[in-house]
């Protein structure tokens, strides 16, 4: 198993993914994993998230192709799913709204014609669990954004610095927003 | 020229075979005078004459002239030495040469060294544990060390006598190697180790009756039991004395070898394995293929691929359940084993359930399905023994309530700012 190691599942909010528009890649090698940087710094190329499969549609033309838009505290995330991910695809298909979700996927960016960054989900897989789950993701997810935080206030592991340097990343706002997500835990009974 | 012919005669009476000195006068006269021939070259040319005439082995009658001296192990000096050799063979190793009929260890009061018998030596086959006098045999040197060779000039004779060997009588069936703990074991040694099997692998070469894993309070350690071993198959969670095995270095890791020399007993205590389990804490990211209802070979225990055993061919497989599962923590991944035990208690889903769910659906997928849909995407403790790349899972929990004060913590430091 020399040189392989599998991308770790990235834990981050919606609106920091939504906020994130640095995408990087190697440009000698076309297999290189792409990467998307976030504004505390993570450097997603796999991410994992759970939260509450509030949309779904499919998009497709000719075949089936879904889309799927899944909430937490902080705004939501779209995951696309086509004949690649005939797993994804049936889930989305099947299930019936509203249900807690949980998705490993790739991140992969997209950028408009006015210079916006897009980034979606492909799912590799997508279960239905319970609100139990989806609150051990958000303590997660919280836990790890604010450590990424003070990372980026310390300014000494290198993804902290690009990130501040590429976004000037206010991590007031982004305490802001992990407050909220940890406040919305407190209204469940912990 | 006479007194050349004179040193041929002499040296064909020691086999009892008067040459009148005419003949040899006459024939080395002719070589020497009418053909220019050199001396020496005549002589030896005369002598295998008359060899082939009274049909003496060259080899026999070479080696009788220069009888090479008596000598003991420690004494061995020189790399292309001939030398006589009275001593034990304390053991007989795997052959791993077609040219070769027999390698193993001698051993005399002085010292022990390898051996390597050549095919073409054409020797009668060495008992371990018996003395003999090797005559005419070569020191050759190989990675630094002296071993002994016995060619087709070598012959052997089997002694009545026992051969004292260094340090007692070394023999392994009546000596064993030391008792180790697996996590003392060094590589280039031979040592006893006791321990339970956790674990059997699936292998794919043919001359390796079994490999797995060996445990014991203080570690785990890889072990190959090869099928010239002649040593029964080991049982899963059975506990053994493994007696004299030898240690190897592969890839950066200590493994143990089971071979001819080797024993093995099976034991009535329950060994405990590893105190130094692992814990890890993360969110169930892959199950990988492998995993769900699969199916082992009745012998060797291995996982069969489309029915297939790499060992035993096409066999009618046992069913069993497990899980190759990688948990992720959102800083690390981590390669996690589950066994059928444990996957029945994780996932509330008997082995025998499970092959009626397969059997209903006419497909083993569905059970691999269940898995992912009972488990993706949930937060699990595991703990167990690091091997390689997996946690051999011991225990598997789930998350069941939320870390209040973790949450409170956070809070209050976000309240600060």
């Amino acid at each position: 198993m020399a040189g392989f190691f599998r991308e770790v599942a990235r834990r981050v909010f919606s609106q920091e993914l939504k906020d994130s528009n640095l995408a990087s890649r190697d440009e000698n090698d076309q297999y290189a994993p792409q990467y998307v940087l976030t504004p505390t710094g993570a450097k997603v190329n796999r991410i994992f998230l759970v939260g509450t499969l509030i949309e779904k549609e499919d998009i497709g033309t000719d075949s089936e192709y879904w889309r799927g838009r899944i909430s937490d505290p902080t705004g939501s995330f779209l995951v696309y799913a086509g004949q690649y991910q005939p797993e994804a695809s049936q889930f989305l298909a099947d299930c019936e709204l509203p249900v807690f979700v949980a998705v490993v996927g790739k991140t992969s960016t997209y950028t408009t014609d006015d210079g916006n960054v897009l980034t979606s989900i492909r799912p590799e897989s997508i279960q239905q669990v319970d609100e139990l789950t989806r609150d051990l993701w958000v303590l997660d997810t919280a836990k790890q954004t604010l450590e990424r935080i003070r990372a980026v206030e310390a300014g000494e592991d290198p993804n902290s610095k690009l990130a501040k340097e590429h976004y000037f990343t206010d991590t007031d706002s982004y305490r802001v927003m992990v407050k909220k997500a940890l406040e919305s835990l407190k209204e469940s009974e912990y | 020229m006479r007194q050349s012919a004179d040193s041929i005669r002499s040296r064909f009476l020691k086999f009892g075979i008067d040459v009148p000195i005419e003949d040899i006068e006459s024939r080395l006269e002719e070589l020497v005078a009418n053909f220019k021939v050199p001396s020496n070259e005549a002589q030896r040319s005369v002598t295998n004459y008359f060899l082939k005439k009274y049909s003496i082995p060259k080899n026999e009658f070479y080696v009788r002239q220069a009888e090479p001296q008596l000598t003991k192990i420690a004494d061995f000096s020189e790399n292309g030495q001939w030398t006589n050799l009275k001593a034990k063979v304390i053991q007989l190793w795997e052959n791993t040469h077609d040219s070769i009929s027999q390698v193993g260890l001698l051993g005399d009061e002085t010292g022990i060294i390898k051996f390597t018998e050549w095919k073409n030596a054409e020797l009668p086959k060495l008992e371990q544990g018996e003395s003999y006098l090797f005559r005419s045999v070569v020191i050759g040197e190989y990675n630094g060390r002296f071993q002994v060779q016995l060619n087709r000039n070598s012959s052997v004779e089997k002694l009545a006598e026992v051969i004292d060997v260094i340090g007692g009588d070394f023999t392994p069936i009546a000596r064993e190697s030391e008792l180790r703990n697996i996590s003392n074991l060094l590589g280039g040694q031979w040592a006893t180790v006791k321990g339970k099997v956790i674990q059997l692998w699936e292998n794919s070469h043919e001359s390796i009756e079994q490999a797995g894993l060996l445990g014991d309070p203080t570690g785990v350690i890889k072990f190959t039991n090869w099928v010239s071993s002649e040593i029964p198959y080991l049982e899963e969670g059975k506990n053994y004395v493994l007696k004299n095995v030898f240690v190897n270095e592969w890839g950066g890791k200590f493994q143990i070898q089971l071979s001819r020399s080797s024993s093995v007993e099976e034991l009535d205590e329950d060994i405990p394995v590893g105190t130094s389990t692992l814990n890890y804490f993360g969110a169930m990211g892959d199950i990988q293929t492998g995993s769900g209802l699969i199916k082992r070979c009745p012998e060797c225990k291995r996982a069969l691929i489309k029915g297939v055993c790499a060992e035993h061919g096409k066999v009618k497989g046992e069913y069993d359940l497990r899980i190759k599962a990688v948990l992720d923590s959102g800083i690390s991944t981590q390669d996690v084993l589950i066994n059928r035990e444990l996957t029945e208690e994780l996932v509330g889903l008997s082995l025998d359930s499970a092959i009626a769910m397969a059997a209903d659906a006419l497909d083993s997928g569905v059970v691999l399905d269940k898995l992912k849909h009972e488990l993706l995407g949930r937060y699990y403790n595991v703990s167990g023994h690091k091997f390689d790349r997996y946690i051999l899972a011991n225990s598997i929990t789930p998350m069941t309530s939320l870390n209040g004060e973790l949450i409170e913590e956070m809070l209050a430091e976000l309240e600060v700012d």
